[in-house]
């Protein structure tokens, strides 16, 4: 399959990778806390953070250049909000709080997702009683997620194949065609699965 | 939309977790009444068609592209409940494999789009649709409530930043809700023909809702909602110019950004604060009435535009 | 006893298509037998029946009957654990986000402790030569992969008759090798509908020719399948292997 490079990393072995998945939830959690909690004036805190970050990171074997990456690719989305934080009385201070809590953050969720598989995830949340649907609806997104971008690539480029000239009107009806052929297809895909899950004993 | 871990405080923070999660739990009770099992992959399945939609880039100009949002084309065609948990689903996944949108600003980002942009936005689909029958009224509502959604979710994303006083109020409002008034036409036309390439394909995907019974209460609560969203909205920006406002950080902020907010912001979006009206606090909300009654017409004519032939007098 | 017993059996699908017309039929038990015919013939509207998926509800004097029991609402659950169902398309059956899950999803639905849950995936992943592969995510998995975990997500409910829709399309001819011998090494009763007649010559001793909802021919493998006229009439053809006469394996 072509997009299994999305959680790639999450299927390392490294003692990161290793470590009880809610043990990872906790402490990323508390990570995140810290740094949103942690007071401005007190730069020391979180340079500790980042430091045991880059520590966890260095551990877990996850390619740097890769972490980087994405980090870099985030962080637009960041930069974004944090520039409106600027009109405003002090707004250069509030927006260099904002971009370093906001990096560390991204950087705690970056390790998370690449040293944790979603799989492990649901199954925590399994366990901490989140309600049945709501799991099942993630496991099945998660599931179904890379066949229907396949399916997505397939018809776009079918598409595309057979496609010469066109205005941008023309564009936007064929791209929302295909995306309504995908959710008819979804629709007719969820009926053959509802039969593979009865077939197999399932009971709602 | 999609907000990082870093710019909501913890009260921000407890009190949209707390909200989102009262909204999930209510949905989840409500899907629970109705949803036949029959139906429940479908749920899962909706949410990774979103997903996927989500990634299908449509050009704008100049090399830029836009996408889907999803939160009413979801409600539309799978029913209001069933959409909460959908965009939820979706927000989780985007939160712990994507880093897109923080961990724990979560609750804060499915509220805004789970629970404002999809509740709302359905509850206008459903006043609208009330009113103008037939498929053509069924397009032109998913397109206004399309926008409407948007923009609500932007905000209440704008008020939660405020709140947490990350930035002022009196100009992440205007900033969010004016880039999203342009983004939310993006989203009203993909929907809308999403719609009707389902319309031309499966009619009857369409015809009925999934939920057909039970959903009465949950409309009405989501119209209840809707008005109170809509007053706060078109309220909050005189609101906020009052001490007694809907947040502190225009008291202690009133006087500078008041003075600041014409000479020294170049206006985010010139044409969305109208000249000649002296208070930007008046000026927000009739540019976004304003806005709002342009992208009803606008709505009208996609719908005359776009809607198939043959299914003219569809349902009702 | 036989295994399936089917009496004048009709399914119309709500859109008005007419799938079956009165199909009556029998499966020995112990037996392998073939379902053949062209596209849109049947074959997956009459494997659905066979453990209760179709129809919603049956007319009177038709009856689908699995070891003598008629299936209906009362006795999905052993139903539904006496006929193992493996479906066309693998990425339909494993619904779970690992393979583990997927394989455990049933042995789960019929009560089975945690731990003995644990060991009959571990038994069905060694049946099917892919111990260790609990962790995947189906995404991960090559076609061939997909397949034997599909198999062995539903040997894992431990069905006595085994009941298979196009299990070797999509597949290359080195795991479409494989995949046969797994499927000669499982003592159920099986069922399989396919296109791939060569596979069909080879597993099955008896054969069900579908078309437009009837069957219209029903014996021996490999006279039925010798018979060219027949097989032209229906949409196929006289099996390669059988043409030249040298009987594999």
């Amino acid at each position: 399959m072509h997009h299994d490079f999305i959680d790639r990393y999450s299927r390392l072995n490294s003692p990161v990778h290793r470590l009880p998945t809610g043990l990872k939830l906790i402490t990323a959690l508390a990570f995140l806390l810290a740094t949103i909690l942690l007071p401005a004036p007190w730069i020391g805190g979180f340079a500790l953070i980042a430091f045991i970050l880059l520590g966890l990171a260095a551990v877990s074997r996850i390619p740097p250049g890769f972490l980087a990456s994405r980090l870099l690719m985030l962080e637009p989305f960041v930069l974004g909000i944090a520039i409106l934080s600027l009109f405003q009385p002090g707004g250069g201070k509030i927006f260099f709080l904002l971009l370093v809590r906001s990096t560390l953050c991204l950087f705690s969720v970056l390790l998370l997702s690449n040293t944790t598989s979603f799989a492990d995830i649901l199954r925590v949340l399994k366990r901490c009683r989140i309600p049945g649907l709501l799991v099942t609806t993630l496991a099945l997104l998660y599931r179904y997620l890379f066949v229907l971008i396949d399916e997505l690539e397939r018809m776009q480029r079918a598409r595309a194949a057979r496609t010469f000239r066109s205005s941008r009107w023309k564009t936007w009806q064929v791209l929302a065609a295909i995306a309504g052929q995908l959710f008819v297809r979804s629709t007719e895909r969820a009926e053959r699965i509802y039969a593979a899950m009865c077939a197999r004993g399932w009971k709602a | 939309m999609h907000i990082p871990d870093g710019f909501l405080d913890a009260r921000t923070l407890t009190l949209t977790t707390g909200l989102s999660a009262t909204g999930i739990a209510l949905a989840l009770w409500n899907l629970r009444r109705i949803l036949p099992p029959r139906q429940i992959p479908l749920i899962g399945l909706t949410a990774a068609f979103v997903f996927a939609a989500q990634m299908v880039n449509f050009p704008v100009a100049g090399g830029t592209s836009g996408h889907l949002l999803g939160g009413v084309l979801a409600a539309v065609l799978v029913g209001p409940s069933a959409a909460v948990v959908v965009i939820t689903a979706v927000l989780i996944v985007q939160a712990f494999i994507f880093a897109d949108g923080g961990v724990l600003a979560l609750g804060a980002n499915i509220f805004n789009m789970a629970l404002v942009g999809t509740i709302g936005g359905y509850g206008i689909y459903w006043l609208v649709r009330h009113v103008v029958s037939g498929l053509r009224g069924q397009l032109m509502a998913a397109a206004f409530a399309a926008w409407c959604s948007v923009v609500l979710a932007a905000s209440s994303c704008a008020a939660q930043l405020a709140f947490s006083k990350t930035a002022a109020w009196g100009l992440v409002l205007p900033t969010m809700a004016g880039v999203h008034m342009l983004i939310g036409i993006g989203e009203a036309l993909i929907t809308t023909l999403v719609l009707v390439a389902i319309a031309q394909t499966r009619p009857e995907l369409l015809a009925e809702p999934l939920p057909v019974n039970g959903t009465h209460a949950f409309e009405r609560l989501a119209f209840g909602l809707l008005i109170a969203i809509g007053l706060s909205v078109f309220v909050s920006p005189f609101a906020s110019s009052k001490p007694d406002g809907l947040e502190h950080v225009a008291r202690v902020q009133q006087f500078e950004y008041k003075t600041a907010e014409k000479p020294i912001v170049p206006a985010p979006l010139p044409d969305y604060l109208l000249p000649g009206i002296r208070s930007p606090a008046l000026a927000t909300a009739l540019a976004g009435g304003l806005g709002t009654v342009l992208m009803f017409g606008f709505a009208f004519l996609l719908a005359r535009t776009v809607a198939p032939k043959q299914e003219g007098s569809n349902n009702r | 006893m036989n295994a399936v017993e089917i009496q004048h059996l009709s399914f119309r699908y709500p859109n008005g298509t007419e799938a079956l017309r009165a199909i009556s039929c029998s499966v020995a038990e112990g037996s392998c037998v073939g379902l053949i015919g062209p596209n849109g013939a049947g074959k997956s509207t009459l494997l659905l029946h066979l453990n209760g998926i179709l129809p919603e509800t049956l007319g009177k004097e038709s009856y689908v009957r699995i070891f003598g029991e008629p299936v209906g609402r009362h006795n999905l659950d052993t139903i539904r654990r006496t006929v193992g169902l493996l479906f066309q398309n693998p990425d339909d059956q494993l619904f779970c986000p690992t393979v583990f899950e997927d394989i455990a999803f049933g042995p789960q639905q019929f009560g089975l402790s945690a731990r003995a849950v644990n060991t009959k995936v571990q038994d069905t992943l060694k049946r099917v030569g892919l111990c260790g592969f609990e962790q995947k995510s189906p995404h991960h998995l090559s076609q061939g992969e997909k397949r034997r975990i599909c198999l062995a997500s539903v040997l894992a409910c431990e069905p006595r008759i085994l009941v298979l829709d196009e299990p070797t399309s999509d597949l290359d001819p080195r795991s479409r090798r494989e995949f046969k011998i797994l499927l000669r090494q499982i003592t159920a009763t099986k069922i399989i509908a396919s296109h791939d007649l060569d596979m069909i010559a080879e597993l099955c001793d008896h054969v069900l020719v579908l078309d437009g909802g009837t069957i219209v021919a029903e014996g021996q493998t490999i006279k039925l399948l010798n018979d060219e006229a027949l097989m032209l009439a229906h949409g196929l053809e006289r099996p390669h292997s059988l043409r030249h006469l040298h009987p594999h394996g």
